[in-house]
């Protein structure tokens, strides 16, 4: 019985310290975008390039991406839709991923993305599915970059033509302007999302070259806490 | 023997004429077999919607053979570490599927192209596109219809089936009959190179359904342009199940947007609703009224 209370201690104990931990540090004015206990206000896209089935899942209070089955990878989206904010989060990325932070998002996956490549353009620009007028460079990256740690990132994201900042551990990147907004449809608000790459085809049948596996290595995961959002 | 001679030469002028009557016979058998076939392989309806027939017959569904890359990098010759290929393949062995066999025991009628918006127009009196005329360089009747979700599609066809009530009877494909009318007797995947000829893809827009090369069964825009709605509830699986879901939270979308890419804009991909509002269509089966229920 003594033990049984224990159990029941302990695991009410956990629940609460990975909750803390999943919301404690985010800086001021940031609302929390998840609860650290279930994925709830996210879901994973059903009509991505990079897979439909990837393995987004809780591990003591912290957010781990992994493919799901071998070679799929996915995105995962939040419920809501956002036009002028600020998100921050803290990511550790294992070597050898190639994830993503997808801002103004389609359900499809078309995006606004910093990359989370390692080795790679981590902190960079780009687009997912879109082409960009101009992208940004994480030139300084290396200069805060923790090696196998925790890294924060801050983005700023606002107008009907873009505007994107980055910063990496509270140092500036870059601020980019657009020239013209280059989302499908003009869309001027989306989903902000998180993205784990594919390299599998569902066959041989393809006749391509392949996507190496370094973009991302088997069992390779990245990990992501303090997730959160300011509108704007 | 003048007489015998006549004779003989009216014999042999009448069995010319038989034999040409005949051959006029003939050629006029085969050209209504011809037309008969014609008929039965593509049809329209009063709205303008074309039909292609597809055979009966089968193919393996869901069969996933995860590919392994040996190379470092695109475009490298350089190899990958080799105990990082070895776990790959592991993997990709563990996470195989064989698939399962589907039958497809009567041949039918499927839309040669997507639903346009000119005849989602004809039929509901309005528009639901994004891509409309203003938005478009070319013709915006001749793109398909978008932004319509599984239920303003059922509403389509309810309407388009008392239009054309006594004449057939129209229905969203399910998977099964889609994939196998994609894949035009296909039995692996599809390569790269055939996407690029035949679907639109890494485009902003749509495009006018019919502009890229069809299928080998004659349809157009099977992969690209528009994702379809089908019949079936969606499993959150890579896959359909053998038995297909009866119940969901959305329903199956297959064939790829045209802002896809030639990963997932092949006849295999199952992918779920709600999708974006512009990137998802439709294309219908026609069935004979004595199919109606």
């Amino acid at each position: 019985m003594k033990n049984k209370s224990a159990r029941v201690f302990i695991c009410c104990l956990w629940s609460v310290l990975s909750v803390v931990a999943a919301t404690a540090q985010l800086p001021a004015g940031f609302k929390s975008l998840w609860n650290g206990k279930n994925l709830k206000g996210w879901h994973l896209s059903r009509s991505s390039h990079q897979g439909t089935t990837a393995d987004f899942k809780l591990e003591n209070g912290i957010l781990v991406a992994g493919q799901n089955p071998f070679g799929q990878g996915g995105v995962l989206l939040t419920d809501k839709e956002y036009k002028d904010f600020e998100f921050y989060l803290e990511v550790k990325i294992d070597s050898f991923t190639n994830g993503g932070i997808f801002l103004r998002s389609n359900e499809g996956g078309a995006a606004y993305q910093i990359e989370l490549a390692l080795p790679g353009g981590c902190g960079d620009l780009i687009g997912e599915r879109i082409g960009i007028s101009v992208p940004g460079r994480a030139a300084t990256r290396d200069l805060v970059w923790k090696k196998e740690d925790w890294n924060s990132f801050r983005i700023r994201m606002t107008g009907d033509v873009p505007n994107i900042s980055v910063w990496i551990n509270d140092r500036l990147m870059y601020e980019v302007r657009q020239t013209k907004n280059d989302f499908i449809a003009q869309s001027t608000s989306g989903k902000i999302g998180l993205q784990c790459h594919w390299t599998s085809l569902y066959s041989t049948a393809a006749q391509s070259e392949l996507m190496p596996l370094d973009s991302w290595r088997p069992g390779a995961v990245q990990r992501f806490r303090n997730i959160g959002i300011k509108k704007l | 023997m003048n007489n015998g001679l006549e004779r003989a030469k009216r014999r042999k002028n009448l069995f010319y004429e038989r034999m040409k009557f005949r051959k006029l016979f003939i050629i006029g058998l085969n050209l209504i077999i011809a037309f008969a076939i014609c008929g039965q392989q593509a049809i329209s309806n009063t709205i303008g919607m074309e039909f292609v027939q597809v055979p009966a017959g089968e193919f393996v569904m869901g069969k996933f053979e995860p590919t392994v890359s040996r190379m470092v990098a695109w475009g490298s010759n350089e190899p990958v570490n080799e105990g990082v290929y070895q776990e790959g393949l592991k993997l990709a062995r563990k996470d195989a599927l064989p698939g399962f066999k589907v039958i497809i025991s009567m041949p039918f009628f499927i839309g040669k192209y997507e639903v346009t918006q000119a005849q989602w127009r004809q039929v509901m009196g309005f528009n639901p596109s994004y891509f409309q005329q203003a938005k478009v360089s070319d013709s915006a009747d001749l793109h398909p219809v978008e932004n319509v979700n599984w239920k303003t599609v059922s509403r389509f066809i309810k309407k388009l089936n008392k239009l054309e009530k006594g004449k057939a009877h129209y229905r969203l494909p399910t998977e099964r009959e889609w994939e196998y009318a994609a894949r035009a007797g296909k039995t692996d995947d599809i390569s790269w190179a055939e996407i690029q000829a035949t679907a639109v893809i890494a485009m902003k827009s749509t495009s006018e359904v019919g502009e890229k090369k069809p299928n080998a069964w004659g349809l157009f825009d099977m992969l690209g342009n528009v994702w379809e709605w089908v019949n079936d509830f969606y499993n959150e699986k890579i896959f359909a199940d053998a038995i297909p879901s009866n119940s969901g939270k959305q329903h199956v979308l297959k064939g790829g947007p045209f802002y896809g890419d030639v990963k997932n804009a092949t006849y295999m991909t199952h992918a779920g609703g709600p999708g974006s509002g512009y990137d998802a269509g439709f294309r219908l089966i026609k069935e004979d009224t004595a199919n109606e229920k």
